[in-house]
């Protein structure tokens, strides 16, 4: 077995360390926390946080695929905007279009992504200026198609951002079923871990013969995806679409794939860590809130936590 | 009963201005007064009625910019003069992004706050969250902005539409019925751009003579105002006969822009402009036909009172509109605009440009030093 397959299959031991610091930290949170306000650890709250982190969770997800490659999708932000009046748009208040829209626009994202994939290939440019150029290219699309909010969705599509079943929230839910699903697939699937294959060595990947095109274009493909199902979880959470809905994603997508270990030079982390690394970050902000901390400071802080991951890991990987 | 209470509960925002010449208006607000409909709208808030002290929550949009941080001030102002029965007032700050202000909602209710004064974002991503609380029987007290639907227990404003109608009413008589106007609004999706927008284009198209060139979002900044008046200014030069402003935020933009493209004072376009100092000197320095119709930023403060009012289960109008001053530059009164106020009584010659002359903070009022303690 050579060495790369070797590392590809260990894949899973050597992102438990990273994993073991957020759920650590997760836990000082709570803590924390529950010393400052009784109100803070009640459940009731938990739930809004398990809730509120739902949209952060899908569209981190595909980051998460995309830096596993050693790449990154800057385009997510627009994706989410363009895909999210678009979703309002046509349905319009239409009941009986939410359904075939709602797969419409999941067609849709991961077509756009794939051909970020396609672009990557074809041009051999970084995904940084391809996804970034996107990004601005779909912004302007979708500043073509309403200057504003567009369109309807009937009052009970707010059940994919409020509705709880069992008292559990369902966007949360289903957000933590599909990151089991991803992490299973990068486990046992032997496409999944070609994605670590590509990311870790990318000359010695196409030296192997490993699909590395259907890779990346698969990589952008599902993360379009999965800006399709934040665009539809937000629509549910504000009724409408709006032209800058995304916009914050872009950039609040990437940190917790870092805080959650995955490294941006590819072939190391997984999407487990990044699930841990929204709800960090989720209850963070929840927390800061609580403590009633300017809106400025959770920025700072934020920022700071993206630095602090990013040279913890580094050292790591250098270690290796 | 009723309406006599209405009427001395709104006149007494109209002192709030700081202007302190003779021509200031004091009087009920002229929506209220003007207002063709027989009976207003009463909410009955009965059901919200509860023994104090009270625990508020007021989620702020953002303090993206010198209005905002003005209303701010007002809300800590009158939570410090009420303190007898406000034992908490908890303020979050969305940071001008709707994602973060339906969760500040919700970690406010998770707090347990009594009741929710909230200055929305935008009217319909609001819409959900605010719904929600509502229907959880937490009272909400819009102020600024608005949702979409009429969730909420009462909107304390000043006139939008009046102020929409009235800066596009002036422009018409202005270009006596004839030429082209650009309409520098203020952040698209916000209640009060569109809501201003909205019913000055209804008066536009009244006007076949009246052309809309083109309406651009300032994002209620000057330096963006800017921006998208020099784009304006390049694509239609001379054929931009006024500038309808949505607010005086991004007023002073639109101005500059027009000087550093070469246009003689004299020849600068009318504008309109609202609350802020810079736009009033200006429009005196360079004898720029100018109106200014306010929208006070003491309105935060008001919100307070009207916060209590509703704890106390008394009955609040459903929209609950605030006085204005209406002042128009040496000269340039109209047909239908007529006011004794002038730029000059409004202005503070040796003020800061981007002070608010409608704050109702007091003259010895400085935003960068303020402090208040209220109760935390």
């Amino acid at each position: 077995m050579t060495e790369l397959a070797y590392r590809s299959y260990n894949f899973f031991t050597k992102r438990q360390s990273g994993l073991l610091v957020v759920i650590g930290l997760l836990v000082l949170l709570l803590l924390f926390g529950a010393f400052i306000s009784d109100r803070f650890s009640s459940a009731s709250n938990i739930l809004n946080v398990f809730e509120q982190s739902t949209g952060l969770a899908l569209v981190s997800l595909g980051q998460t695929m995309a830096v596993l490659t050693a790449g990154i999708d800057l385009s997510v932000g627009s994706m989410i905007s363009l895909l999210s009046v678009l979703l309002s748009g046509t349905i319009d208040g239409e009941a009986a279009r939410v359904l075939p829209v709602c797969l419409g626009i999941m067609v849709l994202g991961a077509a756009i992504g794939s051909l970020n994939g396609l672009t990557v290939i074809w041009l051999k440019v970084h995904p940084l200026i391809v996804t970034l150029g996107m990004g601005a290219l779909l912004q302007g699309v979708t500043l073509l198609y309403t200057l504003g909010p567009a369109g309807s969705v009937p009052f009970e599509f707010d059940f994919v951002a409020y509705g709880r079943v069992a008292g559990l929230p369902v966007g949360a839910v289903f957000t933590i079923v599909l990151f089991i699903l991803v992490a299973l697939f990068l486990r046992y699937v032997p496409f999944g871990r070609f994605i670590y294959a590509v990311g870790d060595d990318e000359a010695g990947a196409r030296l192997m013969g490993l699909p590395r095109k259907r890779v990346l274009v698969f990589v952008y493909a599902f993360s379009g995806f999965c800006c399709a199902l934040t665009a539809i979880y937000l629509v549910g959470r504000f009724g409408v679409g709006n032209v800058y809905t995304g916009q914050n994603y872009t950039l609040a997508s990437i940190t917790p794939v870092v805080v959650g270990g995955t490294l941006l030079t590819g072939g190391r982390g997984g999407v487990i860590g990044t699930l841990f690394g929204v709800y960090l970050i989720s209850l963070l902000n929840n927390l800061l809130n609580f403590m009633d901390i300017s809106t400025h400071y959770q920025l700072i802080i934020q920022g700071l936590i993206i630095i602090l991951a990013v040279s913890v890991y580094v050292e790591k990987k250098r270690a290796v | 009963m009723r309406t006599f209470k209405i009427a001395a509960a709104m006149a007494v925002a109209s002192i709030a201005a700081t202007a302190v010449a003779a021509e200031v208006y004091t009087g009920a607000p002229r929506t209220y007064l003007y207002n063709p409909d027989v009976e207003v709208c009463f909410n009955d808030t009965s059901q919200y009625k509860k023994e104090g002290p009270y625990t508020i929550g007021f989620s702020n949009a953002g303090l993206g910019d010198s209005w905002r941080v003005v209303m701010q001030h007002s809300v800590m102002t009158a939570a410090a003069e009420h303190s007898d029965q406000i034992e908490k007032l908890i303020i979050t700050d969305a940071g001008h992004d709707d994602a973060k202000q339906v969760a500040d909602i919700q970690d406010l209710i998770s707090r347990g706050v009594d009741l929710l004064i909230v200055s929305a974002n935008t009217q319909q991503a609001l819409d959900p969250a605010v719904s929600r609380a509502m229907q959880r029987g937490i009272p909400v007290v819009m102020m600024d902005r608005r949702i979409a639907s009429d969730n909420f227990v009462t909107f304390v404003t000043a006139s939008d539409a009046m102020m929409g109608r009235l800066f596009a009413q002036w422009i018409v008589e202005k270009l006596d019925g004839e030429g082209n106007v650009v309409m520098l609004a203020g952040q698209a999706g916000s209640s009060p751009s569109e809501n201003r927008e909205k019913p000055a284009r209804e008066v536009f198209a009244q006007y076949p003579g009246i052309n809309i060139l083109e309406t651009v979002y300032s994002d209620w900044s000057p330096v963006k105002g800017k921006q998208v008046m020099q784009g304006m200014i390049a694509k239609y030069g001379d054929d931009i006969h006024a500038v309808w402003s949505a607010h005086g935020l991004q007023t002073p933009g639109s101005v500059e822009a027009f000087l550093e493209a070469g246009w003689a004072p004299e020849n600068i376009p009318p504008h309109t402009t609202a609350d802020v100092n810079g736009p009033l000197q200006m429009a005196i320095e360079h004898g720029i036909p100018m109106l200014e119709v306010g929208y006070p930023p003491a309105m935060g403060g008001i919100s307070v009172g009207v916060a209590l009012d509703v704890l106390a289960g008394a009955p609040v109008p459903c929209i609950y509109e605030i006085n204005a001053q209406i002042a128009v530059s040496e000269g340039h009164n109209t047909p239908s605009i007529q006011t004794n106020l002038r730029l000059t009584d409004l202005v503070v010659p040796n003020g800061a440009p981007d002070m608010l002359v409608t704050g109702g903070m007091g003259q010895d009022y400085d935003p960068t030093t303020y402090s208040v303690d209220y109760p935390k």
